[in-house]
């Protein structure tokens, strides 16, 4: 196995020391760089009460490049693909090794406060949410209580 | 009577209080250079907050200040007979517990100098501060570990502290990928400077540094001797809960099936093998389905016809790599169908993620 690096060892520390409130991510039994991912649905967002599991594995040269990050909890939302794939720059031109898996899954955790149909990764939630906001909120909600709410 | 007699007092003990502060200002602009001084009035002309930028004292030498923060000091009606109240702004190099530090050192000093200036104080306070910890205190955003007494770091126009050879290989790697992306863009849209420009991994700023010499930096000390991670039985128990939180929601169909959403859009297109076998291929992994599929796929990637369309090869590795799974598909498929799914297990749990990883998980 080849050496994982300080800075996954102590990112995956820091993340167990001091959990971020709504988010958790814990390393895989047998990949310390691939980690299970649970996001709650922000308060006043129409994720609201959700759990939605994502999955974040970190390349070879991470941090120098991005992690790669996917829903695997459904979601209806106008920057996130049927493939759970998130439309976010951060993720892509805009990556930095200064953010951290922490500061990547409060970004993704706002993405839910905020989607941005003007961006879109799911044109048919997009076009919806653009024509006829309520009705598009009223599916992101039903959604997350059909597939993300664990009752 | 009395009304008016104490009305004619705090009129005039507000002129003294202006005069006063007026004063102050006046003595602090002939210390300080103009661009070190950032003053705003209210209304009346009277000056409510002072702004400066404080850096250690070194003498005229600027290069060796690795620390600096901006000293934002709110004067309220009445001062100085009514404690200014003192904030720190932007601070660089210096780790939390110093800038608490130095914030309740200045709201003492405060204290004390209550009905006198205090303004020149206080810049005197966190210049000593300063000096005294002229060593960013700080963790290197890259690395995330502390700076060492031997450690080569550098410090951006920006003031912001990198060990070298962390901001090297950020630089490095930030060219590389400038560099792959022009290449995907047609001509027209390429930048026609070809030039790169390296940015601040914290705030983005520009800055200019020589890769090369960066380079010959050793790696920081902290890393080197920092300790082994292991998995503890906190973090079992959340591998647990997540694992029962993914039964739960497979079993309401609440779980994306890529393989029923068109899998080819899924797969590794990647033209760069190393980085393609990284992915398929994770350090560790167990499991000898896994391996063996990884394995199959490796030499698809290392094939010299690597480049190919993303069409042909989307289709291409979509044979290869799912082809021995063949009857894994049968039976897993379509899991959007609710309770069909229930009772499967754990093993099937981490099979969906010895899939997934194999996975782009981000769009092209």
């Amino acid at each position: 196995m080849t050496a994982l690096p300080r800075r996954i060892i102590k990112e995956t520390q820091r993340l167990m020391q001091e959990p971020v409130p709504g988010i958790s991510a814990v390393p895989d039994d047998t990949n310390a760089r691939y980690f299970h991912v649970i996001v709650t649905g922000p308060e006043d967002s129409p994720f609201e009460g959700g759990l939605f599991k994502l999955e974040l594995f970190l390349p070879e040269d991470y941090p120098m490049s991005a992690p790669k990050v996917r829903f695997i909890t459904k979601i209806y939302h106008p920057n996130i693909d049927r493939l759970g794939r998130i439309c976010l720059d951060i993720l892509k031109d805009k990556w930095s090794p200064a953010l951290q898996i922490r500061t990547v899954l409060l970004s993704i955790q706002a993405l839910l406060s905020a989607p941005n149909p003007d961006d879109p990764l799911a044109n048919d939630v997009a076009e919806l949410w653009k024509v006829n906001e309520s009705e598009a909120i009223r599916n992101a909600k039903e959604w997350t209580r059909r597939f993300a709410m664990d009752n | 009577m009395l009304c008016r007699w104490n009305k004619l007092t705090v009129s005039m003990m507000k002129f003294l209080v202006t005069y006063r502060v007026t004063d102050e200002v006046e003595a602090l602009k002939a210390i300080l250079l103009d661009d070190e001084l950032n003053i705003k009035a209210n209304e009346r002309g009277e000056p409510e907050c002072i702004e400066t930028l404080v850096f250690p004292s070194t003498g005229e030498d600027s290069q060796s200040q690795y620390v600096c923060v901006r000293l934002v000091v709110q004067l309220p009606p009445g001062y100085p007979d009514v404690s200014p109240s003192v904030n720190l702004r932007n601070p660089r190099g210096l780790d939390e517990d110093t800038v608490k530090l130095i914030q309740s050192d200045a709201e003492a000093k405060c204290k004390d100098f209550v009905g006198q200036p205090v303004m020149f104080e206080l810049i005197e306070l966190v210049r000593e501060h300063l000096t005294h910890s002229n060593l960013p205190t700080g963790q290197c955003a890259v690395c995330l570990y502390g700076f060492r007494e031997g450690d080569e770091f550098t410090k951006t126009e920006c003031y912001h502290h990198f060990h070298s050879h962390c901001l090297a290989a950020h630089v490095a790697a930030a060219e590389r990928y400038y560099r792959e992306e022009q290449e995907k863009l047609p001509q027209w849209q390429q930048d026609s400077t070809n030039k790169f420009q390296a940015i601040c991994p914290v705030c983005r700023e520009s800055i200019n540094c020589d890769v090369e010499s960066l380079w010959s930096a050793p790696p920081p000390i902290d890393v080197e001797t920092a300790t082994d991670f292991s998995v503890t039985a906190e973090l079992r128990e959340l591998q647990r809960q997540m694992a029962a939180l993914f039964l739960r929601q497979q079993q309401r169909g609440g779980i994306i099936d890529p393989e029923a959403e068109g899998v080819k859009m899924l797969l590794r297109t990647e033209d760069d093998p190393a980085a393609a076998t990284e992915e398929v291929s994770p350090p560790g992994t167990s499991l000898n389905a896994f391996a063996n599929q990884a394995a199959h796929t490796f030499t698809q990637m290392q094939h010299p016809q690597a480049k190919q369309t993303a069409q042909q090869q989307s289709e291409q590795s979509n044979l290869n790599q799912y082809q021995p799974r063949q009857s894994h598909h049968n039976h897993h498929g379509h899991n959007n169908h609710g309770h069909r799914n229930r009772g499967r297990g754990r093993a099937n749990y981490r099979r969906h993620f010895d899939r997934m990883r194999q996975t782009e998980s981000t769009p092209r």
